[in-house]
């Protein structure tokens, strides 16, 4: 329906068959702080399909909210490509949006309010504006809320808002950095099953960033494991064979859990190793 | 899934919102009868001290450490024959023209340094200089730009003001959470957007904390102005009480000012501040 509309509106380049949605070509990231300089990603090659959930696994500090920065446009690589439909990411543009660990809504705006302030930046006003807003409110369930403030919401409530607020906007790819780490498990496990129902009805393409290899196991379509200082890809892992919708405790996925798990344990003893200064500290996942 | 707290919240907040006119009414009740009493008590206070100085050990005269009462008169009398509204509506124009040229300029200056660095590098340092500078002291130079007139009093309240809602504008947009301004940024919101519909709004209840302190500003500085020049004014009334030696006009236009000052804070600032506040969620349900 309106989806080709706004495509056109904001000028997104449109979907190519064959053409992925998303490709990291030779990306690599380092920083600079003061005469220091630590190589954050190191030739990163990833592709991902047209309406494909992909989730990123690694040690904290190995670089997965660097990548989504960088695909978001926040950042620039020192080489490499990234390409949305084949074309290059030059800037931040709502085709490509960024969820946060924080819902980042605005305190002076509604919950329906929230919502228009990510559709008027992409230049869709007037009753369409409102009707649009509201429908994906709808979307996840808080219809009901429009109009109440942010603060008299919940935390897993203002992440939802914020995730409609995503969605309403019709980004060609959704960016998520651990957006539910900070929920108490049952808003999470809640809201697990809300996001599968979203992504089966609106087809979106997901780049869901986690520590949590059971979280990436019940979301993903694939899992990428990450190595830790420099960030390179170590592994990769299919959940084709698990049936969907999937749930954080589900038996079918622990082998595949483990077996991620088991990768990832050399990498967080490294991590914690570096950050600590003590290579004899164990950490066991 | 969620439906039963989508259900449930609704009329949690239609219960709230109906006890909210019954409690207003009976905390509005306590809080007049709280000034009341508090003001009755100054009053007495100052009666008694006036009783022992000057009736009983007589060591003040009248003239100078007038009663309560003689102050009450005079500010009757003078309000009877109009020369209290006249001055009082006076100096409000002032005022009122002084604070709305300074709280929009001071917005936008301030908003201007959080803007550009070279932007900053040039006004800021003269921004903290004008801050430094006692108000009053703008008046031989306003006279002499101005005359002996309305126009150099209202620079002077201008003057006075702005400088204090810039800082409070400038220093609020260095605390606006980065994440929000990222979300921006993330969704397209680029340029001047950035600061109408982020920036601006979100250092909103920082701005008007400045406005309350501009506020004070403006009206010392145009008592200030008003005393050091002529024309019709509540400074001019308290002029015309020093001429007189009239004490009690002098206290009687003490009391108005102080009244006026107030009342504009604590039934235009203050409130709207608190509303503000409760919006974005500033507020806990317990304060
Ligand atoms: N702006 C920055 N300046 C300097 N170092 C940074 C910056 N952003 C990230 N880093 C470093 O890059 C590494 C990867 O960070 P990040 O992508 O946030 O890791 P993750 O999200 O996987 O925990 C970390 O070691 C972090 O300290
Ligand atoms: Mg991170």
């Amino acid at each position: 329906m309106s989806t080709t509309e706004l495509q056109v509106r904001t000028s997104q380049p449109a979907a190519t068959p064959g053409i992925p949605r998303l490709s990291l070509e030779g990306i690599s990231k380092t920083f600079r702080s003061g005469n220091t300089r630590m190589t954050a990603l190191d030739n990163i090659n990833l592709e991902v399909t047209p309406g494909e959930f992909v989730c990123l696994v690694g040690p904290s500090g190995c670089g997965k909210s660097t990548i989504l920065n960088l695909v978001a446009g926040l950042e620039e690589p020192d080489s490499g490509k990234i390409l949305i439909n084949g074309q290059p990411v030059t800037g931040p543009h709502p085709d490509r949006l960024l969820l946060f660990q924080e819902p980042a809504l605005f305190p002076w705006l509604d919950v329906i309010g929230n919502i228009e302030f990510g559709l008027k930046s992409v230049g869709i006003n007037g009753k369409e504006r409102r009707e649009r807003a509201l429908e994906y409110l709808a979307k996840v369930h808080l219809h009901k809320f429009a109009k109440f403030r942010v603060h008299q919401l919940s935390g897993g409530m203002r992440q939802r808002v914020a995730i409609a607020r995503a969605l309403a906007i019709n980004p060609q790819v959704l960016l998520m950095d651990e957006p539910f780490s900070a929920l108490d498990a049952q808003t999470r496990d809640i809201l697990h099953t809300e996001l599968q129902q979203l992504w089966t009805e609106t087809g979106k393409t997901i780049l869901f960033v986690t520590h949590n290899v059971r979280e990436a196991v019940t979301l993903g379509d694939r899992i990428v494991l990450f190595t830790y200082r420099p960030g390179r890809i170590k592994a990769e892992f299919s959940t084709a064979h698990l049936p969907r919708p999937r749930h954080l405790e589900g038996q079918a996925q622990t082998k595949l859990v483990r077996e991620i798990m088991g990768e990832l344990q050399g990498e967080v003893q490294l991590a914690v190793a570096s950050e600590y200064g003590d290579a004899r500290l164990r950490v066991d996942l | 899934m969620s439906s039963i707290t989508s259900e449930a919240i609704p009329q949690l907040q239609q219960r709230l919102n109906t006890a909210q006119p019954l409690k207003l009414a009976r905390k509005t009740g306590l809080t007049l009868l709280k000034v009341g009493l508090y003001a009755g008590g100054l009053f007495a206070i100052w009666y008694l001290v006036y009783l022992l100085m000057v009736e009983v050990f007589q060591v003040w005269i009248s003239a100078l450490f007038p009663a309560p009462v003689d102050v009450l008169v005079s500010l009757v009398d003078h309000a009877a024959d109009g020369s209290l509204w006249r001055a009082a509506s006076a100096s409000l124009a002032r005022l009122f023209i002084g604070f709305g040229i300074a709280l929009p300029a001071g917005i936008l200056i301030g908003m201007g340094l959080a803007w550009g660095r070279w932007f900053r590098s040039l006004v800021g340092p003269i921004v903290l200089g004008f801050q430094a500078l006692p108000s009053v002291c703008w008046i031989p130079l306003a006279i002499l730009w101005f005359g002996l007139n309305e126009r150099a009093i209202i620079f002077v309240v201008v003057m006075g003001s702005i400088f204090s809602v810039t800082i409070a504008t400038y220093d609020s947009t260095k605390l606006i959470p980065p994440l929000l301004l990222k979300a921006a940024s993330n969704m397209g919101v680029k340029g001047l957007a950035v600061f109408s519909r982020v920036v601006l709004p979100a250092s909103l209840p920082a701005i008007i904390s400045g406005a309350r302190q501009g506020w004070s500003f403006a009206w010392r500085s145009l008592l200030g102005g008003e005393l050091l020049t002529a024309g019709i004014g509540l400074g001019n009334l308290l002029n015309q009480g020093r001429d007189l030696t009239d004490m009690a006009l002098v206290m009687a236009v003490m009391l108005v000012i102080i009244a006026l000052g107030l009342l504009f804070d604590q039934l235009v600032i203050t409130r709207f501040e608190a509303y503000i506040r409760q919006r974005y969620g500033l507020v806990s349900r317990s304060l």
